[in-house]
């Protein structure tokens, strides 16, 4: 082995502390970026595949009762490659283990078993023999929720009708990856499942013989999907068509979408972070060690090696840690995306996992993360060749620090040692910066990923607390007439009924339009309200409309404009109407009318959709037992539930990931403070071992460290705070989609939390150094010139 | 009051053993040793004989591996790392032949340094009176020569006031009349706090300015002499 390369192997093993710190900063970046690409590229791929294999459907269409022969009409659009007219309803499920009677979807199953579309993955057993009445499907988180089996039984009120079923099988849809209930935010598999049933079977019970209730279709790749759902709509109408609707608006591909915008973020914020930082590391630490090493480069060159094999040492002892980082960060990543892939495997039902390992992408982040740690080493290495052999070999001149202030600091009244550690900072204004910008990287991390919390609770606590203060909603399976309500009143146990009455309508403005469903309530809401900008409940304007902001913004509105409201349910009128007031809220696209203003509207037919519901907690049981029973029931809504759901399901998530942004900021914030200090130690350690000599103590001493880094440590807090607050604002506006808004409250506790962490990183990091200013050698320092 | 001045260090059987894997270095080998207040004394000897680990031991900056140390009531050879530094602080000052200024520190400050944490310091501005650089009180290490470094690590030392003052091959890397002018400083120092001086060196002419002339071989003093009339520096020349 040639003596240079000896002697990277020989400086890696003397500084390996410090190389391990960098290399562990280049590993967090190599692993976020195969992570987050990877987990991106395993969540599109995973879902590409399946909708593939699976023949996921395009576009999607409800009618209340349509005849099958329609469906032939719908093969006969152009751009349509294949249509199915299923029959989908909303059963209640009739468990003992819930007390809130849950909700079953049911789907038919083809005719013809394979040539369906959103064909069906089985886990177990078989499909539903297509002439039984009495088998189903289940989708498979329901059926793991319940711990049944094929060959299991499950009672189901199907049309008011109580039926038991068997389970001849469980599957999975790409149609319900993300499987969310009506007015839920979160999946539930408890309370919420797919069952699919034979086709005959499931006409037979909701009297729709020779008709179909749902339809769907698959284009061809060139066909124009706005153009098909004209077309569509333009047939289904008469059937009570509420409007087709696009993939991007299925709910299940939707929030799918919502995930993979945020893990798009993710991938595009972090990595860079931990390059940058990485290269600071690297440029601080190089150019410690070519000052250091000046007069062995200068005999180098006075021996005849050229400039560049000195240069490509260098290069060499950084792209050994690189390598070492690439290695570390490869192995993290492919862990670390395992457990993602795990995680998404619980929160999104696929039959399979593409998690890919591609050596591509590998191979772009081992490069990428190299040329940052060399163009870190660049200024060194230039340094290097700059250097002439006889200025090498003389020692450099004595630090020259006239330039950083004289007698400010005695004006100051500043201890000497204080001054000391400010001119050293002052002396090395490129080094503190970095060492000042990394560590509030380490702050802009955590402040990015603490924010969500307050945020979660304020979204909750608007949602669920002052918007909605209903106990459950009661969603009848179609449309009621208005004395429903009171019928629903009459139940046991309710204190309080508000109808409600939801539209499909889309509302345009301009060019721009959005789908949405129109709410009716009364006038002045007492239980399921909207709430203006200061949190107080809207009373219902007379004719015009309510938005919440976010379907104001999308459209580009202000209150008192007019927008046009094309209202797809069986009415199928178009009205104008203003924008009488804005509302805020953080969950879908909201939009409210007052309920008879709606009525009129819509053309008179007066109907109501549901009631919301005020619960006595002494009488629920024979409430729910009263729901479950009433023939209208089409879906019952329990609040309480929604937000434990709510609340469990992110508070998984969210440990999860701060868990993992403590560790990277960590790693960022051991990296830069323990670097930072072993180079003020080894400047340093001659005048420190002095001043030992005169007499300070070995805490004396370390404080005049320690000073150093506290000073880089608080004055990267303020701008830790000022990025952290950057990305997580870049972070809301990426996560925020018209399927909610994530509102964006930092609370101090943020700060403090952020400050906390980073500090003790920083704290255990100086005592890792101060081991060895305790072990500084007092006689070999005054026998030694520096 | 009587006319005998006080003994200020007494040394019995003094040794210092290296030991490493090598083998072990006996680098004192049983050293007797008293000197009196005010005590201006040379110690002359053969590179490796043992003087730095002697002076380092007085010092505090290391530790006896037998025998015993006494500096005035305070057993040394008895004391811990702590009461070592404390020792150091309150008692002692060091010149190096290398120094050791903070180059971040002006002479003025590279004596506050000392002067913020001793007992009974002078003000910084009267060590530097003393070594004679008033004018370069705001200059920083960099800007200055190697004689005005040594002179201002000589104030640095004096200005707490130390009764001991021990200087390690002071003039080592100084021209000789640069070298003159670090020992007056030194004389001028010991006649006027009275400190006990103990000055190691190679050069042979400057034991003509010391009250007695140590010398050592081999781990052990092997001469001493009593000079009867002291030279100024200026006289001596090398
Ligand atoms: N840390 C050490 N480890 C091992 N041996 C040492 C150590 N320090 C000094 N020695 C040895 O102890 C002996 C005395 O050293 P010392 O430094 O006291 O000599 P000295 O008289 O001051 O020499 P010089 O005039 O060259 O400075 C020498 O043989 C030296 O090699
Ligand atoms: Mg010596």
């Amino acid at each position: 082995m040639p003596p240079l390369r000896r002697k990277v192997l020989r400086d890696l093993v003397r500084l390996w502390p410090q190389a391990l710190a960098i290399a562990l900063v280049l590993a967090a970046g190599v692993a976020t970026m195969i992570l987050g690409n990877g987990a991106f590229a395993s969540l599109s791929d995973t879902r590409t595949r399946y909708y593939e294999s699976y023949r996921f459907a395009d576009v999607f269409a409800d009618v209340t009762r349509a005849p099958l022969a329609l469906l032939d009409d719908v093969r006969a659009i152009d751009g349509v490659l294949a249509a199915e007219a299923r029959v989908v309803q909303l059963a209640l499920l009739d468990l003992p283990s819930l007390q809130e009677p849950g909700a079953m979807l049911l789907v038919s199953l083809p005719e013809n078993g394979a040539a369906g579309l959103n064909r069906l993955h089985l886990r177990q057993g078989r499909l539903a023999d297509p002439g039984s009445s009495r088998e189903v499907v289940l989708s498979e988180g329901f059926a793991t929720a319940h711990g049944l089996r094929p060959g299991m039984t499950l009672a189901l009120v199907l049309n008011g009708q109580r039926r038991e079923l068997t389970v001849a099988g469980i599957a999975l849809s790409p149609e319900f990856i993300y499987a969310l209930g009506p007015g839920e935010m979160m999946p539930d598999p408890r309370r919420y499942g797919i069952g699919w049933l034979p086709r005959q079977a499931l006409a037979a019970a909701y009297e729709l013989d020779g008709a179909f209730s749902n339809l769907v279709v698959k284009l061809t790749p060139s066909a124009s999907v706005d153009w098909v759902i004209e077309q569509v709509d333009r047939l289904t109408v008469p059937y009570g068509g509420t409007g087709a609707t696009a993939r991007a608006d299925q709910t299940s591909h939707a929030f799918l979408d919502a995930e993979l915008k945020q893990l798009g973020t993710m991938v595009k914020v972090l990595p860079p972070i931990f390059l940058l930082v990485a290269a600071m590391l690297v440029n601080m630490t190089l150019s410690r060690l070519v000052t250091l090493e000046r007069e062995q480069i200068g005999l180098l060159k006075a021996i005849g090696y050229s400039s560049r094999a000195i240069a490509q040492h260098y290069v060499e002892f950084v792209l050994a840690i690189a390598v070492v980082g690439i290695a570390m960060g490869a192995v993290a990543g492919q862990w670390m995306g395992a457990e993602l892939a795990h995680i998404y495997a619980q929160f999104f039902a696929f039959p399979f996992l593409v998690f890919s390992r591609d050596l591509g992408l590998f191979f772009l982040a081992a490069l990428v993360t190299a040329g940052a740690a060399v163009s870190g080493a660049l200024l060194s290495v230039r340094s290097v060749l700059l250097l002439a052999p006889a200025v090498a070999m003389t020692p450099p001149a004595p630090a020259d620090y006239r330039s950083q202030g004289g007698s400010l600091w005695r004006k100051l009244g500043l201890r000497q040692t204080s001054v000391m550690t400010l001119r050293h900072l002052l002396h090395r204004p490129w080094r503190t910066l970095s060492g000042v910008l990394g560590m509030a990287m380490s702050v802009a991390i955590l402040v990015a990923s603490l924010w969500s919390f307050a945020s979660i609770d304020r979204m909750i606590d608007i949602s669920f607390f002052r918007a909605e203060q209903q106990d459950v909603q009661m969603v009848f399976g179609q449309p009621e007439p208005p004395r429903a309500a009171f019928a629903a009143r009459a139940m046991p146990g309710v204190m309080a009924a508000e109808p409600f009455r939801a539209v499909a309508a889309t509302i345009s403005h301009r060019n721009v339009s959005r789908r949405v469903t129109v709410f009716g309530r009364p006038a002045m809401p007492q239980l399921s309200r909207v709430l203006d900008r200061d949190l107080r409940p809207m009373d219902m304007p007379e004719a015009g409309l309510i938005l919440s902001e976010a379907l104001a913004q999308g459209l580009g509105v202000r209150q008192g404009d007019t927008v046009t409201v094309a209202f797809l349910d069986g009415s199928r009128r178009t009205v104008n109407l203003p924008v009488s007031g804005l509302s805020v809220g953080y969950v879908g696209l909201g939009a409210s009318m007052e309920l008879g203003a709606l009525h009129r509207a819509t053309g008179g037919a007066e109907a109501i959709s549901g009631v919301n519901l005020l619960i006595d907690e002494n009488q629920a049981p024979a409430f729910f037992h009263a729901a479950a029973a009433a023939p209208e029931t089409g879906f019952l809504s329990v609040m309480a539930l929604t937000v434990a759901q709510f609340r469990a399901t992110l508070a998984e998530n969210i440990t999860v990931m701060i868990t993992v942004f403590v560790g990277l900021a960590g790693v960022i914030a051991v990296g830069v403070i323990y670097n930072f200090a072993r180079i003020s130690l080894s400047e340093q350690g001659r005048e420190m071992a002095s001043l030992r000599v005169l007499g300070f103590s070995k805490g004396e001493v370390a404080a005049i460290l320690f000073l150093e880094l506290a000073v880089i440590v608080v004055l990267a807090q303020p701008l830790g705070w000022l990025l952290g607050y950057a990305m997580a604002r870049a972070m809301v506006a990426a996560f925020s989609s018209d399927l909610y808004r994530v509102p964006f409250i930092i609370g101090p506790g943020v700060h403090a939390t952020a400050s906390l962490v980073t500090c003790a990183a920083a704290v255990l990091s100086a005592l890792a150094v101060r081991q060895r200013i305790n072990r500084l050698d007092l006689i070999e320092v005054l026998k030694t010139r520096e | 009051m009587s006319d005998r001045p006080e003994i200020v260090f007494r040394a019995r059987g003094l040794t210092r053993t290296y030991r490493s894997a090598a083998g072990d270095v006996q680098a004192l080998r049983g050293v007797d040793f008293t000197a009196a207040q005010g005590d201006f004394i040379v110690i002359l000897g053969p590179s490796g004989s043992g003087k730095s680990t002697f002076l380092n031991i007085v010092g505090g900056l290391d530790a006896a591996s037998s025998g015993d140390l006494w500096f005035k009531d305070h057993h040394l050879t008895a004391l811990d790392e702590r009461g070592l530094t404390l020792y150091r602080r309150d008692h002692v000052g060091f010149v190096f032949q290398f120094y050791n200024l903070v180059p971040s520190l002006t002479a003025r400050e590279n004596v506050a340094l000392v002067t913020e944490i001793a007992r009974n310091p002078m003000t910084p501005e009267a060590a530097l009176a003393i070594v004679g650089l008033t004018d370069r009180a705001d200059h920083f290490p960099a800007q200055m020569s190697g004689g005005e470094q040594q002179r201002v690590a000589i104030a640095r030392a004096i200005a707490k006031n130390p009764e001991v003052l021990l200087c390690d091959e002071p003039t080592g890397a100084l021209d000789s009349a640069t070298g003159v002018r670090v020992l007056e400083a030194l004389v001028e120092v010991n006649r006027r706090i009275g400190a006990t001086t103990l000055v190691i060196t190679h050069n042979a002419a400057i034991q003509e300015i010391a009250d007695r002339v140590l010398r050592f071989a081999d781990g052990r003093i092997v001469a001493e002499r009593v000079n009867a009339s002291r030279k100024a520096p200026a006289e001596v020349s090398w």
